[in-house]
């Protein structure tokens, strides 16, 4: 690795070195083809060559060439060609074939009439027409650049702008390419595809260069012409020439012209070059390197986002909730990467369409299957093995994709030499399938299903295991231009088992479901350009059984017990308006409004008012019928945020937003176990409600090269959930008298800088943040810490991470991840005692103490195959190295109790470097 | 019938085990911890039982983690009130144990609460409870069984019976006792008559005092709890209170286990169990169980803040006897090993190594306190010894037989 790092430094320098003298070249070609010549001359001299490789052709070329100049040797390979070349900054050089011009759209495509009769008559349409055209031959661009006439003349228009729309859909699969950004050169006017590729642009009247922004797709400039409002549509090719440099790219400008706060996308191809352990690729272990998103610590479960609990987060995959998206105890996620598309993070301001959390929404988007060939997608790692396959159903119109993923544990545990591991059982897989079907221009249809499962069974006596199962359907229907609507169905399920088989009779198994169904209707009504207004509707119903225990046989003497199902419904009603003020003031308003009804058939316990629940304070048992109300709670959810633009790159955003959640988990662990249960609110624990203010500044620079955000936040919660020391939460049946609710505050600053193309691309983020919690009460058992707030166990005030990724050659990258964070806090002991003739540790309160900063440094090569045309698959190598600096993070502190003496013990999970080699194919 | 079920220790014993699996990258290891804080906390241990005897009230207070205990707390009033205007004082019989005065047991339907004052003027106080319900030790037997790892040895089991439904939680402590024979007993004892100058005089002389035959008795130190609430009969059946390994030399000859059996109230088993808990982290790499301060129901009555750890319960006791011999569940089976190896033998130099120098053999008797077997033959080096406890069973116990002991 360190030969790497040398070379990465070498090559630095040779770069500075070289900015100011032109280097000659010696090469010599014997009937190669120019591309081969063009690849030697790359790796000889650092020169980097950007083209799309169908203009050069199959043309062989023979030449000796020693210390020429470069120009000279480029002008021989390019004499017999259309070919023009380029000389950039930084050893780059563009390779343009001459320009192509596309005459005008048929009639056909044209859009709205424009009914306007006035007759005053503005000529700015007219006049940027043909000089312009002829200014096009200053090549200074890397990229083709068409020129397209958008509309008829109408000189009766008085419109200065009119609008362009269209729909992009990728060469290679004729799918819809989403999310791609669409800006103007030198303008403030930008839009980004929707899922079906469509967008609509407002453009000025005249010429304008149109620019595509995508990952893994070709950049594409286009000269439009606008006279009237029309039809403009794209087809593009992926670009596997930039994947690797492309690493971080946001839909550009949307960072600053969006209205929300505290949100991020991250699309799972970002994620490959990524260094991460054991060489998974993991889109949401990607999230936890952006600023307000982390974790409890090494490879746990669960996130905390900006200051809350891991019970705080949605989840969604393709709109279905996720309640474990991990395997392993949180080591691997439990999504196959080559199957995710994308997934967006609402941390600040989530949209009102969103609800039943207090912290954040992952919205997660699986990829849609090719629908013009058979392809797939597949790696081989360490641990585990992901494939994934898509072929067309209907051509162009209906596709299916496949995949799976497995881990080879149990193979690597049996060949070990410890007898009781030989015996162990540790597996994990997820499969997950996904239909999609573009029945006509204004209807598809997507069905997604998706099930994990892990199994451990590492005792001879006890097995446990933890799956997830989820199907949803989702109805796109568009009703004309300015209505569209969105129906999706979904259900999802979580559930654990533990069977204890030992030698007493104490045999049993016990096990834990949470299963909920949700209907859903979105709606986006867009009257005009300076509305769109989305609305809805969604109904969820629960079903949890919090947990049975049977006798595993007929000697087992334990009693079966089932603590009787929980039945809750949640509806939400919401309509939000993104309002366009003016050009530079953009509010997002909306309200969404929830409700929650505990539903029997149930039997409430009724405890005296102002005191602990307990036995002693139980009043009466209420018995509620199937169906009956037990309690309703709910109320209104602002998701308040407004844009302002300082300038065309510079914006300032604020927000405001409250939210419900009345779903708790029960969990008595400092970090996520997958043994914690979901609780529906009842009678007795209420719902939790969480408030945020946010205030952010938003800059890009360099057209986008750059961007920068500052966005701060203050939060507080409301009847979150604690437990009395030492609570026994699996199966008790009055889980209320062991539940404190309090409430949290928390407050913190995000800066993220993104460099977004070049050679040298990734992220900065620095996030300073503190999270507290209070439980306060008359009673002393009911108190934590006497009542006073106390850090929380996700309080790490300093937070950096850092990405980044550099392109050695076109094949060649380097990347590396950096993470820095405080460490979190603990409850540590303070002193001894004796009792019961034995020693025992006084623990202080809570988390009064902290473990040792963490911090950990990876590194990763990817080798991209070769761009041979004709080979049957594309190939991408993964080399990475986990924990470089070997760094022993501590992740618990623990204290045993043995033979009447204290011992401390100290755990962490990666402590050496973990080096890894994955494979990873596409065809 | 039934222990205590505990799910989550289970389900985390599973993921302790998780840990060997990472192995290769993950670790534990043991550090020193060094209390930068610390926190001087009153620890109350007081169960009053329905015995009629002196009651027993332990304070103490909390040491240092990388300091050695317990930290005794003398000069302290403590008084055991009843809701009759009964008062109950107590006296310090050595640091930090407190006996009543006066002989008493602990009637039914009566509110007891404990008032402790310590030498520094704070004042504590307890929430008040009452005598728990009873329940009867019907049998405690032992029996040759393999524990959940796959070892022999013998269970000490227990069944009980109770009338009252409201006798749920027991707790159970033990005081065994067990007969030791020095394997290489003789009857006579190397004695040194004279160290210098050289040669030393040794002779034999027979033992004065018995040390072939000795008893120890060892408290229970494990908190062990059991419960009949998740179970549909209300009693405990061969519930597992001591399991004793089949190569643990303190079941090599006669064996006796006198088990103290007390009802518990709910929140008097939820303490001792959380405390079980804390201390016996089955952890977990993963997840750990969240710790904090164990609040039991004693409690500053100047300062609400101040931290207190204790219980007071009123409990009723019943204890039961056990004894057997190694014969009567090993028969013809060799004997466990000795608590220490009796097959090593020393055959010190009697004379100095230097002159001026100590004589080894004297050495080997006086200050190792290494016992004589047999003579060598050898003049230079006389004697062959064997460790103390080999030939002297006092090292290990006590000579004198328990009042209760039956062979």
């Amino acid at each position: 690795m360190r030969k790497y790092i040398l070379y990465f430094f070498l090559l630095f320098s040779v770069m500075l070195s070289s900015q100011t003298t032109e280097e000659t070249i010696s090469i010599s070609f014997r009937e190669q083809p120019i591309f081969e010549i063009i690849e030697n001359i790359e790796q000889e001299t650092g020169y980097t060559f950007f083209y799309v490789k169908d203009w050069i052709g199959e043309n062989r070329l023979s030449g000796d060439f020693v210390e020429s100049d470069i120009r000279e040797v480029l002008g021989f390979l390019f004499a017999k060609s259309d070919i023009q070349y380029h000389m950039g900054p930084e050893k780059k050089v563009y390779l343009i074939r001459n320009q192509v011009i596309y005459n005008e759209l048929p009639q056909g495509f044209f859009g709205r009439e424009i009914d306007s009769s006035d007759t005053s008559l503005e000529n700015a349409g007219q006049t940027g027409v043909n000089p312009i055209f002829l200014n096009l031959e200053k090549v200074n661009s890397p990229v083709e650049r068409r020129t397209v006439r958008i509309g008829k003349v109408n000189p009766n228009s008085r419109n200065r702008t009119s609008r362009l729309y269209g729909y992009i859909t990728a060469s290679s699969t004729g799918e819809p390419i989403p999310d791609l950004a669409l800006v103007v050169k030198g303008g403030t006017e930008g839009a980004v595809t929707n899922s079906r590729g469509y967008y609509e642009i407002e453009l000025p009247y005249g010429q304008n260069v149109l620019v595509t922004k995508s990952l893994g797709f070709e950049e594409v400039e286009t000269n439009v012409i606008m006279y009237n409002s029309g039809r403009y549509d794209l087809v593009l090719d992926e670009s596997f020439e930039q994947l690797e440099e492309v690493v971080v790219e946001g839909s550009a400008r949307t960072n600053v012209e969006d209205a929300t706060t505290g949100s991020n996308q991250i699309l799972s191809e970002e994620t490959k070059n990524i260094p991460l352990v054991l060489g998974e690729r993991d889109v949401l272990k990607v999230a936890t390197t952006l600023p307000g998103i982390t974790t409890a610590g090494e490879g746990a479960a669960g996130f905390n986002v900006r200051g809350g609990n891991t019970d705080q987060n949605l989840i969604l995959l393709d709109g279905a909730v996720l309640y474990n998206p991990s395997h392993f105890f949180g080591i691997f996620q439990a999504l196959n990467p080559f199957a995710v598309k994308d997934a967006t993070i609402y941390k600040g301001n989530i949209p009102a369409r969103f609800g039943g959390r207090l912290s954040s929404v992952f919205d997660i988007t699986t990829k849609a299957g090719n629908t013009s060939k058979f392809s797939g997608e597949a790696s081989l790692g360490p641990v585990t093995s992901n494939v994934v396959l898509e072929t067309p159903i209907v051509k162009d119109k209906a596709s299916l994709l496949v995949g799976g993923r497995g881990t080879y544990s149990d193979w690597i545990l049996r060949s070990l030499d410890d007898e009781s591991l030989r015996n162990s059982e540790a597996s994990f897989y997820d499969v997950i399938a996904k239909y999609t079907h573009k029945l006509n221009e204004n209807n598809s249809i997507s069905a997604t299903a998706y099930y994990s499962k892990d199994n451990f069974s590492i005792t001879s006596d006890s097995l446990f295991g933890f799956g997830n199962r989820m199907a949803s359907f989702q109805w796109d229907h568009k009703f004309n231009e300015k209505n569209k609507g969105q129906l999706i169905l979904s259900n999802s399920q979580y559930d654990f088992e533990i069977e204890f088989d030992g030698n007493s009779n104490q045999d049993f198994d016990i096990g834990y479901t949470i299963n909920e169904t949700e209907a859903k209707l979105n709606f986006v009504h867009i009257p005009n350009d300076r509305h769109t207004i989305d609305y809805g509707i969604s109904s969820k119903l629960y079903l949890v059984d919090p947990g049975v225990r049977n006798p595993l046989n007929d000697e087992s003497v334990v009693q079966p017990l089932e603590i009787p199902r929980e039945k809750g419904l949640e509806s939400a009603v919401y309509i939000s308006d993104n309002f366009k003020l003016s050009d530079k003031f953009l509010v997002d308003a909306g309200v969404r409004f929830s409700i929650f009804s505990a539903l029997g058939p149930s039997t409430q316990r009724i405890y005296e008012e102002n005191l602990p629940r307990s036995e002693a304070t139980l009043i009466e048992e209420r018995e509620f019928d199937q169906g009956e109300f037990i309690t309703t709670y709910g109320g209104p959810e602002f998701r308040i945020s407004a844009r302002y633009l300082l300038q065309p790159d510079l914006s300032v955003k604020a927000s405001f937003n409250n939210t419900f959640q009345y779903i708790h988990t029960l969990s008595n662990t400092t970090t996520v176990s997958p043994i914690d249960t979901w609780k529906l609110s009842d009678l007795n624990i209420e719902p939790a409600q969480g408030f945020q203010y946010s205030l952010g500044f938003y800059k890009n620079l360099q057209e986008d090269m750059y961007e920068l955000s500052l966005e701060g936040y203050y939060k507080t919660t409301e009847n979150v959930l604690d437990f009395k020391v030492g609570a026994e939460l699996l199966l008790n049946e009055e889980i209320e008298t062991e539940i404190l609710q309090g409430e949290g505050r928390a407050y913190g600053v995000e800066f993220l800088a993104r460099k977004n193309r070049g050679r040298l691309n990734g992220w900065l983020g620095y996030t300073f943040s503190r999270s507290f919690l209070k439980f306060d009460s008359e009673f002393r058992e009911e108190r934590i810490n006497d009542g006073d707030f106390f850090p929380s166990n996700f309080d790490r005030p300093h937070d950096v991470s850092l990405v980044a990724n550099y392109k050695l050659t076109r094949r060649f990258s380097l990347s590396t991840n950096f993470v820095y964070q405080t460490g979190r806090p603990i409850t540590f002991p303070v002193g001894s005692f004796t009792f019961n003739n034995s020693e025992f540790v006084v623990f202080s309160d809570r988390n009064e103490f902290r473990i040792p900063d963490y911090y950990r440094l990876d590194i990763g090569l990817n080798i991209e195959g070769n761009h041979k045309k004709k080979k049957f698959a594309h190939s991408f190598w993964t080399i990475s190295i986990y924990n470089v600096l070997g760094r022993n993070n501590p992740y618990s502190v623990f204290f045993l109790t043995e033979d009447g003496e204290v011992r401390a013990l100290q755990s962490s999970i990666f402590a050496i470097p973990i080096p890894s080699i994955t494979y990873n194919f596409k065809f | 019938m039934g222990v205590h079920l505990k799910f989550h220790s289970i389900a985390s014993r599973v993921f302790k085990h998780m840990a060997v699996l990472l192995l290769l990258v993950s670790c534990v290891e043991s550090f020193e911890p060094e209390t930068e804080i610390f926190e001087s906390v009153l620890i109350v241990e007081a169960t009053i039982t329905n015995e009629n005897k002196r009651q027993q009230v332990l304070l103490s207070r909390t040491f240092r983690l990388e300091e050695d205990g317990p930290n005794p707390e003398s000069s302290a009033q403590v008084v055991v009130r009843d809701d009759q205007q009964n008062e109950f004082v107590f006296e310090e019989v050595e640091a930090g144990r407190y006996l009543s005065v006066q002989s008493f047991g602990a009637l039914p339907n009566r509110e007891y609460s404990l008032s402790v004052v310590t030498s520094d003027g704070r004042t504590y106080g307890s929430d008040s409870a009452s005598l728990t319900a009873e329940s009867q030790i019907v049998d405690l037997y032992a029996s040759r069984e393999e524990n959940a790892n796959g070892q022999d040895g013998i269970a000490i089991l227990l069944d009980n019976q109770t009338n009252d439904e409201n006798a749920l939680f027991y707790r159970f402590e033990y005081e065994e006792t067990y007969k030791i024979i020095a394997p290489r007993w003789v009857s006579v004892d190397a004695v040194v008559v004279r160290d210098r100058p050289s040669p030393p005089i040794i002779v034999l002389e027979p033992k004065t005092e018995e040390q072939r035959v000795c008893y120890n008795t060892e408290l229970s130190n494990d908190i062990i709890l059991g419960d009949t609430e998740n179970s549909n009969q209300n009693v405990l059946t061969r519930f597992p209170v001591r399991f004793i390994s089949s190569d643990n030399f303190i079941i090599s000859h006669r064996y006796s286990i006198l088990v103290k059996q007390f009802v518990q109230s709910r929140e008097a088993f939820a303490f001792y169990e959380t405390l079980n808990e804390f201390s016996s982290q089955t952890e977990s790499l993963f997840s750990q169980i969240q710790p904090g301060f164990l609040n039991g129901n004693v409690f500053s009555t100047q300062n609400e803040s101040e931290k207190v750890l204790g219980f007071f319960q009123v409990s009723t006791v019943t204890s039961q006897r056990l004894f057997f011999d190694y014969e009567d569940f090993f028969l013809g089976e060799p004997l466990p090993p000795y608590a220490t190896d009796c097959s090593l033998e020393f055959t010190p130099d009697l004379l100095p190594g230097s002159p001026g120098g100590a004589s080894p053999l004297v050495q080997a008797i006086n200050s190792l306190g290494q016992k004589y077997v047999s003579s060598s033959g050898d003049e230079n080096r006389p004697f062959i010894l064997v460790n103390r406890p080999c030939g002297d069973c006092t090292a290990l116990g006590s000579n004198v037989i328990p009042d209760f002991w039956v062979e």
